[in-house]
């Protein structure tokens, strides 16, 4: 996964260490630049010093040893000089018996020359015209200190730069947390938001979060409300529709029909059916699935009235329990939920002699709720056919039934399965594992 | 039992109407939440139907008000709203039972009967039973030791209105403010015929007569 840590530290570390190195050689060039244009002033005096102690002598030009500095007596001490003049030609003693490849046209030579004792040598050639004669003057210095001092210089600033490098990768990593945090709590929110923890990612941002922040947030809410706003018209349309069913459900028990019983009986057909047909679809249309992502169930808030609701409708001496995980929060849509718990724990209700139980365990990888009875429950040989029946809408035309068409359309849409078992109390168990959304990131 | 229907749509509650009359109920019917907010706290009812999709103002605040202000008569709401999350906000609005939309007429009569049983505090059983009576409310018929009496529309409501306040001593006023919707003439000589009636089939003893004061429904309880 890609992470804006690493590929600001990589980016920042490659243009340092870039930068670094080229400002260290250029500025070692420029100072190598500097320091050959004084040592070629420097040889050049010194050939000059050369110049004035050729004196002449008896038979032309004379070296005057006494005026001939004497770091060019000491053997290989890095001061040499050769002088030739017409025929004649004079080497300094330090050199002894090396003989290095002088330059041969004036001024600094264009590289090092190789000198006595892997000495790399500076060496500088000048030209005088003296009582017409022409004299040729090279000097050499050694240049292997110059050499050496640079070297160091590179491996002190190579250091620096590393430690630098370093320095500022830890300040850059320090940074760069600080300028993340927010979007680190922006991550972290989302994934509760995802947990169906929060329902809104909250606002304290900085700037260049601020608007993705308050986009994410609208969406939220927009879609919140297109839901609440789509529920509402269905509860609209379900009251326009149910309504007339009602009133027509009355007219079929009217005196003048019992007459004519086939007719009674045919009309009341039809009418469940329509009745059926438009409770289930109507429901079914009202299920959020998992559009929204901060959906979230509360158990301890939410069952209680669930239950005295079961209880109210059922008006009779059921024991309703249920247990759940401390701080239960199932991260599905609430109404759904709902709806899925309150049929399946009618239907249990409907059933049961004394006790029915609604139990909820979190898992690894979901949730399974599991509701029991007390009451006949259903055959193993059954169960396949009851379970088959709820699928089938249009076969289905008995209100009773167990009403679970609705309820395998909201686990149809959380991936969700159920089972049917034999409870402990004796009667129907019904086993549902809902596995746990996948979040959309990470 | 006078019972108040809150219902907008006019074909189910001309229904709801017939139907109610026939099981003796005497109801007054509203079609405007703010109507049924004022009427259903000043009038006494025994049990209110209320649907929720109202005009004037939405069922669950009516019922919400009637509540706060400490009315305590049963509501039953009748709404083809039928969520569960829908069911649970009636129930904490204060209904007392909550019937959807459509539904078979026979089932809101048991649901009127079992609501109005439980509000006086008597068992949930299939007949009404109080006085050494047992009164069969589908047939409109009284047994006294397995000994079957027809009864007149008028004498069942009296009897039924009698058999769910036992020992408690009511007022001729009381019995026709319960027994009569708001439009019919009250004539309380009627009522005093009906009592006549129903202690020359049920026996003197069962309604004690307090002068000046009213009846007393239960004999030697």
């Amino acid at each position: 996964m890609r992470s804006i840590q690493r590929s600001l530290s990589l980016g920042l570390v490659a243009a340092l260490v870039i930068l670094s190195l080229l400002l260290l050689q250029t500025s070692l060039w420029l100072f190598e630049a500097g320091l050959r244009r004084t040592l070629a002033t420097d040889l050049r005096d010194e050939t000059e010093g050369l110049l004035i102690a050729l004196v002449p002598g008896g038979d032309g030009v004379q070296l005057d040893a006494q005026r001939i500095n004497p770091r060019y007596q000491r053997a290989f001490s890095g001061h040499y000089f050769r002088i030739d003049v017409a025929d004649r030609t004079w080497r300094s003693r330090s050199l002894w018996d090396v003989d290095p490849a002088w330059p041969s046209s004036a001024g600094l030579s264009d590289g090092l020359i190789d000198g006595p004792q892997s000495q790399r040598l500076m060496a500088y050639r000048a030209e005088y015209q003296r009582d017409g004669e022409i004299i040729h003057i090279s000097v050499a210095q050694d240049y292997t200190p110059v050499l050496d001092s640079f070297a160091q210089v590179r491996l002190g600033g190579f250091g620096l730069v590393l430690l630098f490098v370093l320095i500022l990768v830890l300040l850059q990593r320090y940074a760069v947390k600080a300028a993340l945090r927010p979007l680190e709590q922006a991550r972290q929110q989302v994934a509760q938001l995802q947990q169906g923890q929060r329902q809104q990612l909250e606002v304290r941002a900085p700037v260049e979060l601020q608007p993705l922040i308050e986009q994410i947030n609208h969406l939220l809410s927009h879609t919140d409300n297109t839901l609440k706003r789509s529920r509402h018209a269905l509860g609209n349309l379900g009251h326009a529709l149910k309504t007339p069913l009602a009133v027509l459900g009355s007219l079929v028990q009217r005196e003048e029909l019992s007459a004519h019983p086939v007719l009674r009986r045919r009309l009341k057909e039809q009418l469940s059916q329509i009745q059926h047909r438009v409770s289930r679809e109507l429901t079914r249309a009202r299920l959020a699935g998992d559009v929204l992502p901060g959906a979230h169930f509360d158990c301890a808030a939410e069952l209680p009235p669930l239950l005295d609701t079961l209880r109210m409708i059922h008006q009779r001496d059921i024991a309703l329990r249920w247990t759940a995980p401390p701080a239960c929060r199932l991260p599905w849509d609430r109404e759904d939920m709902l709806e899925l718990l309150g049929n399946l724990l009618d239907n249990a209700c409907k059933w049961a002699r004394s006790a029915v139980t609604l139990t909820i365990a979190e898992e690894a990888d979901g949730y399974r709720l599991l509701i029991e009875d007390d009451g006949p429950g259903i055959e193993f040989a059954e169960r396949a056919r009851v379970l088959e029946r709820g699928t089938r809408l249009d076969q289905h035309v008995d209100g009773q039934g167990l009403g679970l068409g609705i309820v395998r359309d909201i686990l149809a849409a959380w991936h969700g399965e159920l089972s049917l078992g034999t409870s402990a109390l004796g009667g129907l168990s019904v086993h549902i594992r809902l596995p746990r959304s996948q979040p959309a990131l990470g | 039992m006078r019972l108040l229907l809150v219902e907008d749509n006019v074909p189910l509650a001309d229904e709801l109407l017939a139907s109610l009359s026939r099981q003796g109920y005497a109801t007054d019917w509203l079609a405007d939440g703010r109507d049924a907010d004022y009427q259903g706290s000043s009038e006494p009812y025994d049990l209110i139907i209320l649907d929720l999709g109202l005009p004037g103002k939405p069922g669950l605040e009516v019922l919400r008000d009637w509540r706060a202000r400490g009315l305590a008569t049963p509501v039953l709401i009748l709404t083809a709203r039928g969520s569960w999350a829908e069911r649970i906000e009636g129930l904490k609005a204060g209904a007392d039972d909550y019937l959807t939309k459509p539904f078979h007429p026979e089932e809101l009569l048991l649901r009127i009967q079992g609501l109005l049983r439980r509000a006086h505090g008597l068992a949930n059983q299939p007949l009404l039973q109080a006085g050494g009576l047992e009164l069969d409310e589908s047939r409109q018929l009284c047994r006294k030791q397995d000994q079957e009496i027809e009864l007149t529309a008028g004498e069942f409501r009296l009897l039924r209105y009698f058999m769910l306040h036992p020992g408690q001593l009511l007022s001729k006023s009381q019995l026709a403010e319960h027994l009569y919707d708001g439009e019919t003439e009250r004539d309380s000589n009627v009522i005093e015929v009906h009592i006549n009636r129903l202690r020359g089939k049920l026996g003197r003893e069962l309604f004690e007569t307090r002068r000046g004061q009213g009846y007393r429904f239960g004999g030697a309880a």
